[in-house]
């Protein structure tokens, strides 16, 4: 017994010997290996690739019709990424009252004026988040050794929110002249004169867009196999045009399409999906169909600093799909109101207000709207919108009166009702849950109710579920399984008796 | 009753008349801008009245130039409300923004910050740094005068360009715009040393130095000098460029590289380089061992050409002696002698060519040494029997018939 204990301690000690060997080795190794990496040749000259984008205001350059050398692409590109840097740096630097990057496209003597304000600002707790919407650069000059350039940037577009002690005091958006000298330093395009020639607030009040012939009769749409996920690898044509033949065959007119911002591509839209997308509207044009397509499905990060890439994005599907027939508006973010108390309600505002105007922008032909999830968000943004889009899932007898309220506040806008519905859903996770015939009731009323209010509608929603992905509604499987009977059919393509009702 | 009346209706008078009074106070919430002056000179301090308005809460004013922006307390003096703009903004040419962050944020406006005609330093860029005699190729002297706070003074003011060219000295006036001011300085047909300056307001910049390099060479002749001109494999050749010339007659730059390109009689190419020093090159080529022709041309690659001239070797060795010994495994070569019948220097090639049966078994090849060679060839190798022998040197060949070794 005795020598088995030994022998256990004798393993242990040389053991955790090797193992303490083994530890400095591995760490003198380390630290010699440190020692004896270098400076990366590669990056000495900045010839790396660069990183992910970042910032990417609308930038349209004037013909080159410039002083000096010719200029070729390469150069201009250059120019034109460190330019943008150069502003992104300077909103980060606003923002945080910090002056890192600044000295990487500031020269010597022009990134003193920005410390200049960053002390100022600093020392008042003032603090200004910024970001640029548009650039119509011209290029003035470009010297013979290509060392230097002159540029002037014409009506810029500035959105500016003011902080003072973490209180916004200021929103505006501003249009500004600069002119501007570069100089190529190390590898950089620095700027080292910047002067704005020209300022005025940009008050631009997109024009409103007729919705008199609006007549939405409509349903929020998700094929039943891959609701959340339409445009990924189970899409398919058929399903979808089989699922729309149903719809126009049920008395609607229309379908509510989502598209989400991750699944197509963020800033750099991925065109497989929209091509998936017209697609859809193709098959929704073949029934007759028209689709209200809503932007920014699960996205929920307003930060001004990512308002290029957003903008970036809808500006892609917009121009991708505006043509289109089968459009009927634009919905420009789903249930935005919910995010009011995480990301601050000033900054989802100002988000949707940029937002419609860049989607009007664009196409001046089909109404935004955007998809409240209450009635008492609904006036929000009402001089924007061209019609006022609501969710109820609350008590219908009190449906009425929140209408008449809505009507009384926003006498001139069309009102949607753009999701309504209720789950069939009564189980294990809820006992006293509604039945089908709940369901059908509840379709009823409503139905009398809108058509007694005039109101449009787009219900929720063709199918009940098998599945529903955890970003939808939680991991929370009552939830989950609420959510997965608000359909007219169920999951075996047999009609509920809500189905009866699925229109007035 | 009646007096419970009187005094309710004159506590209403009171609540009312109370009313009254806030009403007016918020009527008179009028602040206006009582600063005419929108433009101010750079560097001067810039302060932004406003009539007063008893308002408690002095609002504050953001305002934003090129650089930035900011937002500014305010002071009341004489009833007035003062808003100093910061000195790091009214340092700094171009547009302020203003608006008064009060309730409504109606009141804004802009000042201009306008550029001194004061130059402090003249920043001055220049390249390229060489440029092409010819008077078609050019260097940009690119200015930026600014003035004490770093900023670039107003359009159109006045800059100097100067430069000095051999025995020219020139100014040209130029203006600035966009921030700027430049001028193309073209070259002249002469090659040399620019020196670049500008002035501003009476301000100088630094000088600059551009080369004004000679232009492409144009063609040039070739000559060769020798000892004498004999093929002894010993002496050299030495080739010499004329003085290598652009087309405006400028020298071109040391260091042009020039090829010889030396072809002989059997077409094979000899190749030789050189660099220019004050437009000639030189290079040199060992003598053939043999009599030969030498056509000789020469290139600066891609630019220009020389003419062409032959050079002829005449044959030293007429015939030489050969003697076998020592059972016809040593054959000694020699004595070899030059054209003055003197021993041939140390290095000339023999190369000994052994046939077995009409068959090459080996090729042998060594050099003089005091006017002879020998070859021995060892038993171990070429075993006893008949052999053929060849001996070739300086473009001689002389042959033995069945040698027998043993």
């Amino acid at each position: 017994m005795v020598s088995i204990n030994k022998n256990i301690m004798r393993t242990i000690l040389i053991a955790s010997y090797i193992m303490l060997v083994a530890l400095i080795i591995s760490g003198v190794s380390a630290l010699f290996s440190y020692l004896n990496t270098g400076a990366d040749r590669s990056k000495m000259l900045h010839t790396e690739i660069k990183k992910v984008e970042q910032y990417l205001p609308t930038i349209n350059w004037e013909p080159l019709q410039n002083e000096g050398r010719p200029m070729d692409n390469e150069n201009l590109n250059a120019l034109q990424n460190d330019y943008l840097d150069a502003w992104y740096v300077k909103q980060i630097a606003y923002k945080t009252n910090k002056t890192a990057g600044i000295k990487d496209y500031y020269t010597d003597s022009a990134r003193e004026n920005l410390f200049a304000f960053i002390d100022l600002n600093k020392a008042q707790d003032i603090t200004i988040e910024a970001t640029t919407l548009k650039h119509n650069p011209t290029l003035e000059f470009f010297s013979e050794d290509g060392q230097m350039a002159v540029i002037t940037d014409r009506n810029v577009i500035e959105y500016k929110r003011v902080f003072k002690a973490n209180k916004l005091v200021l929103e505006t958006t501003e249009t500004s002249t600069y002119q501007m000298v570069f100089l190529l330093e190390d590898g950089f395009w620095r700027i080292r004169h910047l002067v704005k020639e020209e300022a005025d607030i940009y008050n631009k009040q997109p024009k409103q867009i007729a919705v008199d012939s609006l007549n939405i009769k409509g349903i929020n749409y998700y094929p039943q196999a891959n609701p959340w996920d339409m445009f990924g690898n189970a899409f398919s044509t058929d399903t979808i045009a089989k699922d729309f033949k149903i719809i126009k065959d049920a008395g609607l007119n229309s379908v509510r399409l989502f598209v989400q911002y991750e699944d197509f591509g963020k800033a750099a839209i991925d065109y497989k999906k929209v091509d998936k997308l017209k697609q859809t509207l193709d098959m929704a044009a073949a029934n007759n169909l028209k689709v209200v397509l809503t932007l920014f499905d699960f996205y929920g990060d307003y930060n001004v600093m990512s308002w290029t890439l957003n903008q970036r994005h809808a500006e892609g599907i917009v121009n991708a799909v505006k043509d289109h027939k089968a459009l009927l508006a634009w919905d420009i973010k789903n249930e935005p109101n919910l995010d009011f108390e995480s990301r601050g309600k000033d900054n989802v505002i100002a988000w949707l207000d940029n937002m419609i105007d860049l989607v009007k922008e664009i196409d001046t032909v089909h109404p935004v709207t955007i998809g409240w999830s209450n009635t008492e968000s609904a006036t929000i943004l009402k001089d924007k919108v061209d019609f006022i889009s609501f969710h109820y899932y609350e008590d219908l007898e009190q449906l009425d009166e929140a209408i008449t309220t809505m009507k009384k506040e926003i006498p001139n806008k069309p009102l949607v009702l753009q999701e309504f519905g209720m789950s069939s859903y009564s189980g294990l996770w809820k006992p006293f849950g509604s039945s089908d015939e709940d369901q059908a009731n509840y379709h009823k009323k409503i139905q009398e109710q809108i058509a007694a209010n005039k109101l449009q509608f787009m219900s929720w929603t063709l199918y009940d579920f098998t599945s529903v992905p955890n970003d939808v509604v939680g991991r929370l499987p009552w939830r989950k399984n609420t959510q997965k009977h608000f359909g007219f059919i169920d999951k075996n393509g047999t009609k509920k008796p809500a189905f009866k009702y699925i229109t007035h | 009753m009646q007096k419970q009346r009187t005094y309710l209706f004159f506590l209403g008078l009171i609540l009312l008349s109370s009313f009254a009074i806030v009403r007016q106070n918020k009527a008179s919430v009028v602040m206006k801008l009582l600063t005419t002056k929108t433009d101010f000179e750079v560097g001067q301090t810039v302060i932004l009245q406003f009539s007063n308005t008893q308002e408690a809460d002095k609002p504050l004013l953001y305002c934003s130039n090129s650089y930035g922006s900011t937002l500014i307390t305010s002071t009341i003096k004489n009833n007035t409300l003062e808003y100093v703009i910061p000195e790091n903004i009214t340092k700094k040419i171009g547009v302020i923004n203003w608006t008064i962050l009060n309730a409504n944020k109606s009141l804004s406006g802009t000042l201009h910050i306008l550029p001194k005609a004061e130059v402090a330093t003249m920043e001055t860029y220049i390249g390229p740094p060489s440029i092409e005699a010819g008077g078609t190729d050019y260097t940009m002297l690119v200015v930026i005068p600014t003035d004490s706070l770093d900023n670039p003074v107003p359009k159109n003011t006045l800059v100097n360009e100067k430069h000095q060219f051999l025995s020219s000295e020139e100014t040209h006036d130029i203006f600035t715009d966009k921030l700027i001011a430049y001028r193309n300085i073209y070259s002249k047909k002469e090659s040399g040393r620019m020196l670049v300056s500008s002035e501003s307001l009476g301000i100088n910049s630094k000088e600059f130095t551009i080369n004004v390099m000679p232009a492409i060479p144009t063609g040039f002749t070739i000559s060769a000098t020798r000892p004498h001109n004999y093929s002894d494999g010993n002496q050299i050749t030495t080739f010499t460029t004329s003085i290598i010339k652009d087309e405006h007659n400028n020298v071109v730059s040391d260091g042009t590289f020039v090829t010889f390109f030396i072809t002989n009689q059997e077409q094979y190419v000899l190749k030789t380089t050189g660099t220019t020093i004050d437009g000639v090159a030189t290079s040199k080529m060992i003598h053939p061992d043999y009599a030969d022709t030498w056509s000789i041309k020469a290139y600066v690659d891609g630019m220009s050409e020389s003419n062409s001239i032959t050079l002829s070797y005449k044959q030293v060795i007429e015939d030489f002696e050969v003697a076998f010994s020592e059972k016809n495994r040593l054959i000694t070569v020699g004595p070899l002698q030059s054209f003055m019948q003197q021993m041939i220097p140390d290095g000339l090639h023999i190369k000994l060519k052994i046939y077995k049966d009409n068959i090459l078994v080996e090729t042998l090849t060594k050099t003089s040494f005091n006017g002879y060679t020998t070859f021995k060839l060892k038993p171990a190798i070429y075993s006893h029997g008949n052999y053929d022998f060849s001996l070739e040197t300086a473009g001689v060949a002389k042959q033995f018939k069945t040698i027998k070794l043993w």
